[in-house]
């Protein structure tokens, strides 16, 4: 058993403390928020926070979390009652085509606005320049974050 | 704000005992109206093969509005365009609507929602559906009320009479029955009428991808669900030769291995213990690795030197003055792949002999057919039922999935099983965008007309999907012992083309000859990738007119513009150019600086019948490293009707993105059995920091039809990214991706 939080709730899980943490919050809490893409670090799909700050579930073994580790997903992030503002702007702008990289796009655009609320258009890129997007849609993404930035929506 | 959730998953894809119900409806009247009378106003499409009214629309008597599309969302928009479609020509909210999408046992067949058709045709057809439901409607109230229905006014779904009467859609439903055919004669809505199509309307499946809502298939978790995967052979040609199934069964988690000829696979409790099951019993596997790709040939030589079936495609015969300048060139480009975010899923049950797929398939219907041949079961034993899944632009694994589910689900009777690939088994299996060829000759006489233009592209399949008459076309199937192979693959004809697509210049060339040379055998399986092989073609043939101009001492955009008759490819290309305050001039050599920039053109009409799309692209060359940097993109589109502006513009650039990827950094290799650039590492695809700023218009035009615009911007985007670093260097890079390496040799050249 391994026990874990998630979204401000507590949960023990039976499985082998290996497993990389994407496939226990999916399969095991069904939770929708973080999707598996590439699996090896390489997309930012599977990104959530951990003690706010943005990890890679699929490069995130449970082992190497600490018991009193605070995850949270794009499920705890906001809900459509209560949106984050970064939930909010990708709304407003339409930001995504399939959405399959929107989870990673919002956690880590959400982790930077955190650590830094108005940062220019080149450190939006930066920040997010190892979250893919295959729709092609980073234009767009990173108009929403700046309208998050700016409390716009 | 208000959040609309477009699908209860759980709730839709499980409560399949109603649904089938209403299936045999549904599908068992199709025969009797296939044969209606052929005179009058034109059956679309759609209507020919789903004549029936309530194929398309049902309303309840509580007033609930149900609209039914074969069509499905690939991450396009495609459902919003429907509800606005629907919700326009019936007078009520769109949130109102119910729409069910890509069910076989609900929906209309509508093929396989692809090329940029789904407005075009999906759209047309219900629209005119829901405008004959709601003149029906009309007519019942206008009856009982000895009114014209010009008096009728409608609300909301509710209809409205002069003297204050009112009756609602639900309550005239009752009086009458949309069991027969659709009425083509039915008018649907005046531009000037509408008022949800032409509108931006907010996309109804964004706020639930925002939340973390269940919209996927891999957010679909039914009770008692298994995890299969499969142990993929170390190359396309290899086969099986001998494998220790019992080591794997006692592997945690195991609950079933497969083996059926060189098929293997795993089901296990949880996902990562059917992956790793997977990758350990495919190599503890001894296989036979099968003859090298090509004949260990260069893949370039191959397309020119195997056999291939040539065929004049198009010509054009006239008078013109004699070439006073004529230009050849020979363009390449290599393998390129559909790169998908989340690698493909299905989720397949089994009970009592009969399958239920769930599947983001591009094509529901023809995915039926071929699976029922693989698994050799009668079609009618088969369901799908759409579930979205990450974006695949063309033909990717998302159908092979499905077999491959199916497959592994038959092991374990009653149990759900879902397949998800990893993403390097994606790149390795996924039918490619095939590698191709083009050699183009022109002439331009003295006045600065074209004289000649001829065209030839050596290609092989860009469809394989999925729905042809021969075999089967789910890659697993060919691999079982007794194995269900494709048919031999064919090319699409023009006017729309599959090789030859945009092969036919938009410019007015007095003598033209296009000639195909398709591949039908395939050492790498390719199928469709967008656009075909419309985005290579209109790439060549715009690097070939830019060549042309340089040649003839011509700015490209006038020398362009002097050889267009279709003026509505002058007014995107003149909008585009205005955009980027295009200074005219010609290009040439130039001495060389460390970092040249330059500015490109390329204009296209996708399929030389849907959207006109030109784009400007500005980009930086380092002459040291060779590294092209998109800097701009301006572009101008026109798409007739745009049922929803944004979404055409949000399609459209990501185009252009998706083109700026393949133009300059995509190419797949292969060692001598099986493709190699499987990762993220040796295969990149565009990031944040190399995407150019985009300023893209749309120029609507309402009294127009509506025309596909998924497609329309990655042939001009490309072209324009080549012709900017024509215009850089005034070297030409022949050879797609324009990646450093062949950059600094087109420098040294
Ligand atoms: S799935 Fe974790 S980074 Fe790609
Ligand atoms: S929206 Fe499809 S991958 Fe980003």
């Amino acid at each position: 058993m391994v026990g874990l939080t998630v979204n401000g709730r507590s949960f023990n899980v039976d499985v082998d403390a290996s497993t990389p943490l994407i496939y226990v919050l999916r399969n095991d809490l069904a939770l929708n928020g973080p999707k598996l893409g590439c699996g090896t670090g390489a997309c930012g799909a599977c990104t959530v926070h951990v003690d706010g700050r943005a990890v890679r579930s699929c490069q995130t073994p449970l082992s190497t979390l600490r018991p009193d580790a605070r995850i949270v997903t794009l499920e705890g992030l906001g809900t459509p009652e209560k949106p984050h503002p970064v939930q909010a702007a990708f709304v407003a702008e339409q930001a995504l085509q399939c959405g399959y990289c929107t989870n990673g796009m919002i956690m880590e655009a959400a982790a930077l606005l955190a650590a830094q609320p108005n940062p220019t258009e080149g450190q939006i890129r930066q920040h997010l320049n190892g979250n893919l997007c295959r729709c092609g849609c980073q234009q767009r993404v990173v108009r929403a974050v700046q309208k998050a930035a700016r409390g716009g929506v | 704000m208000t959040i609309r959730t477009e699908v209860d998953l759980g709730r839709r894809a499980f409560a399949i005992g109603a649904a089938s119900a209403v299936a045999g409806l549904t599908i068992g009247f199709r025969w009797a109206l296939a044969q209606a009378p052929q005179s009058g106003p034109p059956v679309p499409p759609m209507i020919r093969s789903n004549p029936r009214l309530d194929a398309w629309v049902r309303i309840a008597p509580d007033g609930g509005i149900t609209v039914m599309t074969g069509r499905v969302e690939i991450g396009q928009g495609m459902l919003t365009v429907m509800r606005q479609v629907a919700a326009d020509e019936l007078d009520v909210a769109p949130e109102r609507l119910t729409l069910i999408s890509g069910d076989t046992a609900q929906t209309p067949n509508e093929g396989v929602t692809a090329g940029s058709l789904a407005v075009k045709l999906g759209s047309t057809a219900l629209g005119l559906a829901c405008a004959d439901a709601r003149a029906t409607l009309i007519g019942v109230a206008a009856k009982a009320w000895s009114v014209e229905p010009g008096a009728v006014k409608v609300e909301d779904g509710q209809m409205l009479g002069p003297a204050g009467q009112r009756m609602s859609y639900g309550e005239a439903a009752g009086r009458i029955s949309l069991a027969r055919p659709v009425d083509v004669a039915a008018k649907r809505k005046s531009p000037a009428e509408q008022r949800i199509i032409g509108t931006s309307y907010p996309r109804v499946d964004i706020p639930a991808k925002v939340f973390g809502q269940p919209v996927f298939i891999h957010d679909l978790r039914p009770a008692g669900m298994l995890f299969g995967a499969i142990a993929r052979p170390p190359a396309y040609a290899a086969r099986l030769v001998s494998a220790d199934l019992d080591a794997i069964r006692s592997r945690p988690g195991v609950v079933e291995v497969v083996r059926d000829g060189s098929f293997l696979g795993v089901v296990a409790r949880r996902e990562e213990q059917a992956q790793a099951a997977a990758h350990a019993l495919a190599k503890a596997a001894r296989w036979d690795a099968g003859a090298p790709l090509f004949g260990g040939q260069d893949v370039f030589d191959y397309l020119l030197t195997a056999p291939s079936e040539t065929a004049v495609v198009h010509t054009a015969k006239a008078e013109a003055p004699p070439a006073a300048t004529t230009h050849k060139a020979e363009y390449r480009r290599h393998f390129q792949a559909h790169a998908s975010i989340g690698a493909s899923c299905a989720l397949a049950q089994w009970q009592d002999g009969r399958l239920t797929v769930w599947s983001h398939t591009q094509g529901p219907f023809p995915l039926r057919g071929d699976l029922a041949k693989g698994l050799r079961v009668s079609p009618e034993a088969v369901r799908i039922i759409h579930a979205q899944g990450a974006g695949c632009y063309g033909h990717n694994g998302a159908d092979d999935v499905a077999l491959d589910a199916a497959l592994l689900a038959r092991a374990v009777p009653g149990r759900p099983v879902r397949v998800h690939w990893a993403h390097e088994e994606e790149m390795a299996w996924e039918p490619w965008g095939s590698a191709m060829v083009t050699r183009l000759a022109g002439g331009i006489s003295a006045d600065g007309t074209l004289a000649h233009w001829t065209h030839d592209v050596w290609s092989f399949p860009h469809s394989t999907r999925p729905g042809s008459d021969a075999g089967c076309n789910l890659r697993s199937a060919w691999y079982l012992a007794d194995p269900v192979l494709p048919g031999k693959a064919a090319d699409i004809p023009l006017p729309t083309g599959g090789a030859a697509r945009n092969a036919v210049p938009i410019y007015a060339a007095a003598n033209q000859t296009i000639t195909s040379h398709f591949l039908s055998a395939m050492p790498i399986r390719t199928s469709a990738l967008r656009t075909l092989g419309g985005y290579f073609n209109a790439v060549s043939a715009e690097m070939f007119i830019d060549e042309l101009a340089a040649l003839s001492g011509r700015d490209p955009v006038a020398f362009r513009l002097a050889n267009i008759r279709d003026a509505r490819l002058g007014a995107v290309l003149r909008k585009a150019v205005e955009l980027a305050g295009w200074v005219p001039g010609v290009v040439g050599k130039r001495a060389l600086a460390p970092e040249m920039i330059g500015t490109g053109v390329g204009l296209s009409r996708y399929k030389n019948s849907d959207a006109y799309v030109a784009v400007v692209a500005e980009v930086s060359v380092s002459t040291k490293s060779g590294l092209v940097t998109p800097l701009r993109l301006w572009s101008a589109t026109d798409t007739g009707r745009a049922v929803n502006p944004d979404g055409v513009l949000n399609q459209i650039d990501g185009g252009m993105v998706q083109a700026a990827s393949w133009t300059l950094q995509e190419a797949g290799r292969w060692n001598s059995g099986i493709m190699t650039t499987v990762d993220y590492g040796s295969y990149p695809i565009q990031d944040f920091l190399t995407t150019p700023l985009m300023h893209s218009v749309v120029i609507d035009r309402p009294e127009q039809p509506s025309l596909g615009a998924g497609e329309g911007s990655q042939a001009p985007a490309g072209a324009a990214i080549a012709n900017a670093v024509f215009a850089a260097t005034g070297r030409r890079v022949a050879e797609i991706p324009l990646t450093p390496d062949r950059v600094l040799a087109a420098l040294k050249a």
